[in-house]
């Protein structure tokens, strides 16, 4: 034990000494802060799409100058082939901050959109029917059914008319307001999604890069020849384990401040911010504990892995030929889970929430977004730590194995033969 | 301590390497493992050091099976390497401790090596900074810095320069004179003869030589001598000596300024030196062999194939 607190030190303090691993945490730690403490300095509504107020003063103040400056920004083409549109102020309403270009043909609406003269154009066929003309459609463009609204809006009005009913009165009882008080007693997918999206993402990132950090430090000591001397001053296994602890501990320390800063800079500026990154960074306790528990299992599983793969290579640019296989397994997990993250239930993430392999980033999200029983969550934890140990110690194998033999990669039919060997 | 090595074999894949290597030595002494580039010399090393296993054969300390995990060994391999990116000190401190020596003892060790190898100034400087011989120097420095009981060296004296080498040289004297058991492989056959007291040649995996120096060069220079002549040039003697002493002695090899030969069975030096005197050879030098190590290392492994 002494030994390999002796290993898990040194190794720690080439970490600690490393220029690259002091800057990479200060500086992004740093960066964090400033973007935390922003809207405390400057103005990041438009960033956040909150920038609002402007428009909503128009529609209260229509004749200001600033209103007509603002109407001024935004051009809309129009063709009213069956004289549809008999009431302008529906769309001045639905449209703040748009000036309309009343065009006499479809062509000169497509030509107006075209060039970019107008962002968006309506040609009326009917009541009922019109066509949407726009360059390049973002993800977010919502006018063509805000311009089925104002001809249903119309449509309604007309009904009315011709019936002798009050528009006014009908909307005040179809719109009538209800008050909702919603209670999850449960968990709520929809607020649990996207931090579990970013969850995911994290851990997938820390286990690949510094997988690879790892996998690279254990290489270093075969390019530099001094793994001779080390497996003849003790056992390999003590040299292993203490060589991927040190780069998991270095690792999430480097992760815990970067996202230690990150968590406390927008608790610290919720309201600033107008609390619009609750969704990735207000995460609950247990969730966050799961996740810990889990991401630490895996980060550390993955560790060994790529820790024995180090081991297969001599030289660190060959590290990333030996890790590729691991490299697929991780993308695939990743992506498995990211897809079924709306069928959290689903038998997919089930047997994934069980497999060493999966079972990191698939039974955190499963306990946090789905149904899952205390056992599960136990079994799954007891196969993961299970998983872990003996991966360690095959690690430990691989890697005695590996010194002294240079030159080509080692394949892993290779390994196999030696450990079937053994 | 008595540590030895009994037929040891090893075969990588389905060469055989190793076939059936023997030696033994004692405290106090040191052994020098001689053999060509690839006739097993860090093959039996490194099984020693319990880097490869061996197939067969057993290697004892005092009569018990040796594990050199439990005894302090100050190994130092053919291939060298350190950490480049740490310095000296720590490295040192780090090896120290992994063999199981406390924090205080290998900081007193450390400084102790690095000022009897004159490197002290070097302590915190990467080592990657350093020159090649420097680096050599913080190789051995950590090689011992566990005060071990059991010193290992695997060709010790590549790339050092002779100042360097003279003072590895002290330094593994004081380690034979403090009792310890020290085994090296070398192809400096001076450096070991320097120091070594006992011998092991190996070729092609087998020991082909063993035993104390003084033994063996004793037994191989028997029925030799050296014959030189004031009139006549080595070639000239030699032909002299086969066309006229024929009966007497046999020219084995001719240096530049003496003949070596060798006495023909019942042939006795007095009736030689009798024989010689009869001839206008005019001796200027007529005295016993006495081979150096180089010389039994040819004539041991040079010609074989």
């Amino acid at each position: 034990m002494r030994k390999f607190l002796t290993v898990l030190q040194f190794e720690l303090v080439t970490y600690f000494k490393n220029k690259t691993y002091i800057i990479t945490t200060v500086g992004v730690a740093l960066l964090v802060a400033v973007l935390m403490f922003l809207p405390n300095f400057v103005d990041i509504s438009s960033l956040l799409g909150t920038d609002d107020t402007k428009i909503e003063s128009i529609i209260d103040t229509p004749d200001t100058d600033s209103a007509t400056d603002i109407q001024d920004s935004r051009v809309m083409a129009i063709y009213d082939e069956a004289s549809v549109i008999t009431d302008e102020s529906l769309l001045a309403a639905l449209f703040p901050a748009t000036s309309w270009h009343n065009a006499s043909s479809v062509d000169e609406v497509k030509e107006l959109v075209n060039k970019s003269e107008a962002e968006a154009g309506f040609v009326i066929h009917s009541a009922t029917s019109f066509d949407f003309y726009v360059l390049n459609k973002s993800l977010f463009n919502n006018s063509s059914s805000q311009f089925q609204t104002i001809l249903s809006t119309l449509l309604k009005q007309k009904y009315c008319e011709e019936h002798g009913l009050n528009v006014e009165e009908l909307d005040s009882v179809y719109y009538a307001p209800i008050e909702v008080k919603e209670q999850v007693l449960g968990k709520d997918s929809a607020q649990n999604y996207w931090y579990c999206y970013a969850l995911v993402i994290l851990v997938f990132m820390i286990v690949i890069l510094y997988g690879n950090m790892i996998a690279i430090s254990v290489t270093s000591e075969k390019s530099n020849r001094s793994i001779e001397v080390l497996v003849t001053s003790t056992n390999p296994a003590y040299l292993l384990f203490g060589k991927v602890i040190a780069g998991c501990i270095a690792s999430l320390l480097q992760c815990g401040i970067i996202l230690g800063t990150t968590l406390a800079g927008y608790q610290f500026n919720a309201e600033k911010w107008n609390y619009q990154l609750d969704m990735f960074l207000n995460i609950p306790g247990s969730v966050l504990m799961t996740f810990s528990l889990f991401g630490l299992g895996g980060f550390l599983f993955f560790a060994f892995i790529y820790g024995a793969v180090g081991a297969l290579v001599s030289k660190t640019e060959d590290v990333s030929k030996s890790s590729g296989g691991i490299q697929m397994i991780i993308m695939i997990v990743y992506f498995a889970v990211l897809f079924q993250l709306q069928n959290v239930d689903g038998i997919v993430i089930k047997v994934a929430s069980f497999l060493p392999i999966s079972s990191y980033s698939a039974m955190f999200v499963r306990v946090a977004m789905g149904k899952v029983a205390a056992w599960e969550v136990a079994a799954s934890l007891i196969l993961l730590y299970g998983s872990i140990l003996g991966i360690g110690i095959l690690g430990a194998k691989i890697y005695r194995m590996g010194t002294l033999r240079y030159g080509n990669p080692i394949k892993f039919t290779q390994v196999f033969k030696f450990l079937k060997q053994q | 301590m008595k540590f030895e090595v009994k037929q040891l074999y090893k075969s990588f894949g389905e060469k055989e390497i190793l076939h059936g290597v023997s030696f033994a030595l004692e405290s106090g002494t040191a052994m020098g493992l001689l053999g060509r580039n690839g006739a097993g010399k860090t093959t039996t090393i490194r099984i020693l050091m319990d880097v490869f296993r061996a197939d067969k054969g057993e290697i004892l300390l005092d009569g018990k099976p040796f594990i050199s995990r439990n005894h302090q060994i100050g190994y130092l391999p053919e291939e060298r390497g350190l950490y480049p990116k740490r310095t000296v000190m720590e490295q040192m401190i780090y090896l120290a401790k992994l063999r199981g020596t406390s924090s205080s003892e290998a900081k007193k060790n450390s400084d102790y090596w690095l000022e009897r190898l004159e490197i002290t100034q070097y302590a915190g400087k990467k080592l990657e900074t350093l020159s090649k011989g420097n680096q050599q120097k913080v190789q051995l420095a950590s090689t011992l810095v566990c005060n071990p009981d059991i010193v290992i060296l695997d060709e010790p004296f590549s790339g050092l320069d002779p100042v360097n080498s003279q003072i590895l040289q002290d330094v593994v004297k004081e380690l034979i004179a403090d009792n310890r058991l020290v085994i090296f492989s070398s192809h400096q056959m001076s450096y070991v003869e320097e120091f070594c007291e006992s011998i092991a040649i190996i070729n092609f995996g087998e020991v082909v030589l063993s035993g104390a120096i003084k033994e063996i060069k004793k037994d191989f220079g028997k029925n030799q001598l050296v014959l030189s002549a004031e009139n006549y040039d080595t070639a000239a003697l030699e032909a002299k000596c086969k066309q006229e002493l024929s009966a007497y002695m046999i020219p084995m090899n001719a240096k530049r300024d003496y003949l070596i030969l060798e006495l023909t069975p019942g042939t006795t030096r007095n009736q030689l030196l009798e024989a010689l005197l009869k001839t206008d050879i005019s001796v200027e030098h007529f005295e016993t062999y006495k081979p150096s190590l180089n010389d039994i290392f040819v004539a041991k492994v040079g010609n074989e194939k």
